[in-house]
């Protein structure tokens, strides 16, 4: 009941979600095989900005280790399908993989949240774990440092990690190129909806409870700590899915993917685009992938310098972050009665509006 | 001794700035970086190895002083955001470096010589970069301690708004710290620029280390830092001498990780309950 | 039919024999090496309306805090309905059935009334029923125009309206108001007289802290008084009142604002 009413009602963030969905699927049929594989790469990584927008966005867990389980996610991968060498048992290689960083997550969380470790504190631990699993992976280089029969390959990575195959009846075909594209493109719409309605439900209400104000969820008989472990697990296992998506992408993965630098960049992305709206936090990683890659590839070296500068005016000039800021003027040029506010949650107050 | 007067002089700029400010610096690489670079570049052009230093230290204490007045001044008390922009100044500064002078720099090698005690070698100039670290380490207590400015900060640290309103100009305050803390991050540079290769990824290899150091160390820049140092500094070289560096490395880390989990408030944390319980027992 | 019968009335026995909603016994609390509360017996009845009053620091609030699970016990004993609750966690207690209103609002600052409502409902009932129990208590304080906006632009009174509303969405058997009046005018204190008096009619037990002993008496036959965390006297409201001792006890501390 309270989502249909949602969905009824229209704002420029649904009309553009929708034009973008619209436009993404139908990209193969009007772009090039290699622009099609770069938006492969650039949607990969929205979900690791999505596992960050869930648990800090939402639940108000400030995390550096989103990388840590995109790390474990890709890794993972890599070992299980190198070592089995069979295109069938990919399937089996993403569900371990994903298996694998969620446990990981859950006794991560378990271990900050049940010990009452909160705030900027969280952030601290995770980053120190990305960085151990960092400098582990780095010095991983010697012969002796393999899982089954693949090495680790310390600061050069894996290479030649296989993609993701499919097995119907006796059709067997590789997820790559358009394939691999409608195959993320759908996933991560799956996900986006599915989000937005955990978002409106009373899960999603009992993470903004957590992030708000800790003290009176309690008292309203929330267990924060359980709640907490939920989403951060969650949180990564989306993570370890963007490694998943990645690796087999590329069929690459290396330590820096995890060093200190990769471990911020999630949190910058997430927090200039607004972290408290999941369409733009999307949208801005779609954006930023973009730019910074048309940007090496036009051979200017002043890109990372106009990144940096872009990032420097979005948080100057637009704190709630550029997208959500963008979303409001556009609603208020429309409509001067619609108002969101920045926590996503005009919809709801509406509604208690109407009766 | 080595990793501890490394982690001291490579934390103690970021700490200062996290204690004081709550800005969480991740530029810090960076300006150490700059530091380097100046004092390289000093020393290329013929100033003495002391005065090439001081000169790093105080260009990136003018540099600070521009970033401060340019973006930090608006983010005060924002911590979040202050991370987004901080980022975006090390990308302009580390690929803003590579544009102007190229992947690496040759300097001038690690100066004077060497000494040995039991038939171990010691470099003389790490010798002196560990007192150089006690000495500031003294310098800072004495600043914190004795001075107005120091009496100011720790009213500012503790409740910025009864700080404010007995009269202390928080603001003039904060950009203070951010200078000061960029010029120990300079100072930083400007030592070690000796000891390794100078390129535009220069202060990288000191983020990980700082950070770790200031996370465990807590609020207090001070006692923190120092605290966390020394038993990091520990912890790591004796790790490191009996298993090797990644071990010595990664127990840094889990070490790092433990104590946070038993304290989140870090080394200054731990001691302020500590003062505070003996306080309240005496009243 | 007979085994129900006498299994109803066996429960009968057993709540007569020991109606005590609530039990805190030799209660005690430290704080670094300051004595917060100092082996606090209070034991409240089903249905029953108690003040707590006694002058600043005298550890009201923290009985509260300890009765919640925000702090925990330095030593001592608190059971609920029967259960040992000592050692459970804050969100366990309030499951159980206890609910607080804080002495500064505790509420979220950045969402709507509504959404504060939602969120305090969600756990004590189905989703279809959410809307409709919002409806009801918010009637019953009348506090419907407070819903659409966002409660940190809510004044400091109109945050603890909305926090009791809150607290009573999850139907608590023990309510536990921490300065119910404060900074309300003499009109909205009366109100809220009405509305413990009425609530407590409806079956909450509630305990109350309040400074205003004219309030006090409005709504409360039985007050028990702290002073240096310790249960001072306790008793009906007109004893307590003319006890030397507790008038001395109030004149004698520093009776400025807060506690």
């Amino acid at each position: 009941m309270d989502n249909l009413k949602n969905f009824k009602k229209i704002d420029s963030e649904k009309i553009t979600m929708l034009v973008l969905c619209i436009v993404f699927l139908l990209f193969p049929l009007i772009a090039s095989a290699y622009d099609v594989l770069n938006m492969s790469y650039f949607f990969s990584m929205v979900f690791l900005s999505m596992s960050l927008w869930l648990i800090w966005g939402l639940t108000g867990i400030f995390s550096f280790g989103q990388t840590a389980f995109f790390g474990v996610g890709a890794y993972a991968y890599a070992m299980i399908s190198m070592n089995f060498n069979n295109n069938t048992m990919t399937i089996v290689a993403l569900v371990g993989a994903l298996v694998i960083a969620w446990i990981l997550a859950l006794l991560l969380g378990y271990f900050m949240f049940y010990g009452g470790v909160n705030d900027v504190f969280v952030g601290l631990i995770t980053l120190c774990v990305t960085l151990v699993m960092a400098t582990f992976l780095a010095q991983s280089a010697g012969s002796q440092w393999k899982i089954g029969s693949v090495l680790l390959g310390g600061d050069n990575g894996i290479n030649n990690i296989p993609p993701l195959s499919i097995e119907i009846g006796s059709i067997q075909f590789s997820l790559v190129g358009t394939y691999q594209y409608y195959f993320i493109i759908l996933v991560l719409i799956g996900f986006y909806l599915f989000l937005r309605k955990m978002q409106h439900g009373k899960m999603g209400y009992s993470f903004v409870a957590i992030r708000e104000n800790r003290e009176r969820s309690q008292l309203l008989g929330y267990n924060i700590s359980l709640l907490q472990t939920l989403s951060f697990s969650f949180g990564g296992v989306l993570a370890a899915f963007s490694g998943v998506l990645y690796v087999t992408w590329g069929g690459y993965i290396s330590p820096s993917a995890m060093g200190i630098s990769a471990a911020a960049l999630p949190v910058v992305l997430v927090a200039a685009a607004g972290r408290n709206n999941l369409s733009g936090v999307m949208i801005f990683t779609v954006l930023y992938y973009f730019l910074s890659q048309k940007l090496s590839v036009s051979g200017s070296e002043y890109a990372l310098v106009i990144l940096g500068f872009i990032l420097i005016m979005v948080i100057l000039i637009v704190p709630k972050g550029i997208v959500v800021t963008i979303f409001n003027a556009l609603d208020r040029l429309f409509s001067s009665r619609r108002r969101r506010d920045a926590n996503d949650t005009a919809s709801d107050t509406k509604q208690a509006g109407t009766y | 001794m080595d990793s501890f007067s490394f982690l001291i002089l490579s934390a103690i700029g970021l700490a200062i700035i996290f204690g004081m400010m709550g800005v969480i610096n991740l530029a810090h690489g960076e300006f150490i970086m700059l530091g380097a670079y100046i004092t390289t570049l000093s020393c290329l052009a013929g100033v003495p190895i002391p005065i090439a230093i001081i000169l790093g230290s105080i260009g990136v204490g003018i540099f600070g002083f521009i970033v401060d007045k340019l973006i930090i001044r608006h983010l005060y008390g924002r911590p979040q955001d202050s991370v987004v922009a901080t980022w975006g100044i090390s990308l302009i500064m580390g690929q803003g470096m590579l544009i102007l002078m190229g992947p690496s720099l040759q300097g001038p090698s690690t100066p004077l010589g060497s000494f040995s005690v039991g038939g171990i070698n010691y470099s003389l100039y790490r010798l002196i970069l560990t007192i150089i670290a006690c000495l500031l380490v003294v310098l800072l207590y004495w600043v914190f301690m004795h001075t107005k400015f120091g009496l100011r900060s720790r009213a500012t640290m503790q409740n910025e708004e009864i700080a404010r309103s007995l009269g202390t100009n928080t603001s003039q305050m904060y950009t203070l710290t951010f200078v000061v803390g960029s010029m120990f991050a300079g100072l930083t540079g400007g030592l070690f620029s000796f000891t390794m290769t100078i390129g535009p990824t220069f202060g990288t290899g000191f983020l990980m280390e700082s950070f770790v150091t200031v996370i465990v160390g807590g609020a207090n820049p001070l006692i923190g830092t120092v605290m966390s140092g020394g038993t990091l500094g520990i912890v790591h070289s004796a790790l490191s001498y009996i298993f090797g560096t990644f071990i010595g490395r990664v127990g840094l880390l889990v070490a790092a990780i433990i104590f946070i989990r038993l304290w989140p408030t870090g080394f200054s944390g731990l001691l302020e309950k500590k003062i505070l319980r003996v306080k309240k027992t005496n009243g | 039919m007979l085994m129900t019968q006498q299994a109803i009335l066996s429960r009968q026995e057993l709540t007569d024999a020991s109606d005590a909603l609530i039990e805190l016994s030799q209660v005690t609390r430290d704080f670094g090496g300051l004595r917060a509360v100092d082996h606090v017996d209070l034991t409240i009845r089903r249905g029953e309306l108690r003040g707590l009053i006694g002058p600043n620091g005298a550890g009201k609030s923290t009985v509260f805090k300890l009765i919640m699970g925000i702090h925990s016990l330095t030593s001592g004993k608190i059971l609920f309905n029967g259960t040992d609750i000592s050692e459970m966690p804050t969100w366990q207690r309030a499951r159980l059935g206890i609910g607080i209103k804080m002495q500064i609002p505790c509420v979220y600052g950045e969402l709507t009334g509504y959404e504060n409502m939602r969120i305090a409902a969600q756990n004590y009932m189905k989703n279809n029923e959410i809307k409709g129990e919002i409806e009801r208590i918010v009637e019953l304080i009348g506090i419907e125009h407070l819903l659409l906006q966002e409660v940190n632009n809510l004044s400091h009174g109109q945050q603890q309206w909305l926090e009791i509303a809150m607290t009573l969405l999850s139907n608590p058997d023990l309510l536990l108001l921490d300065e119910p009046v404060a900074g309300m005018g003499p009109e909205e204190t009366a109100f809220t007289a009405e509305i413990i008096k009425r609530l407590n009619e409806n079956g909450f037990s509630i305990i109350f802290i309040d400074h205003d002993m004219e309030f006090v008496r409005q709504i409360s036959k039985k007050v028990t008084v702290l002073h240096q965390g310790a249960t001072f006297a306790e008793g009906n409201i007109n004893e307590i009142e003319s006890n030397k001792e507790v008038i001395e006890i109030y004149l004698g501390s520093d009776s400025s604002e807060g506690t």
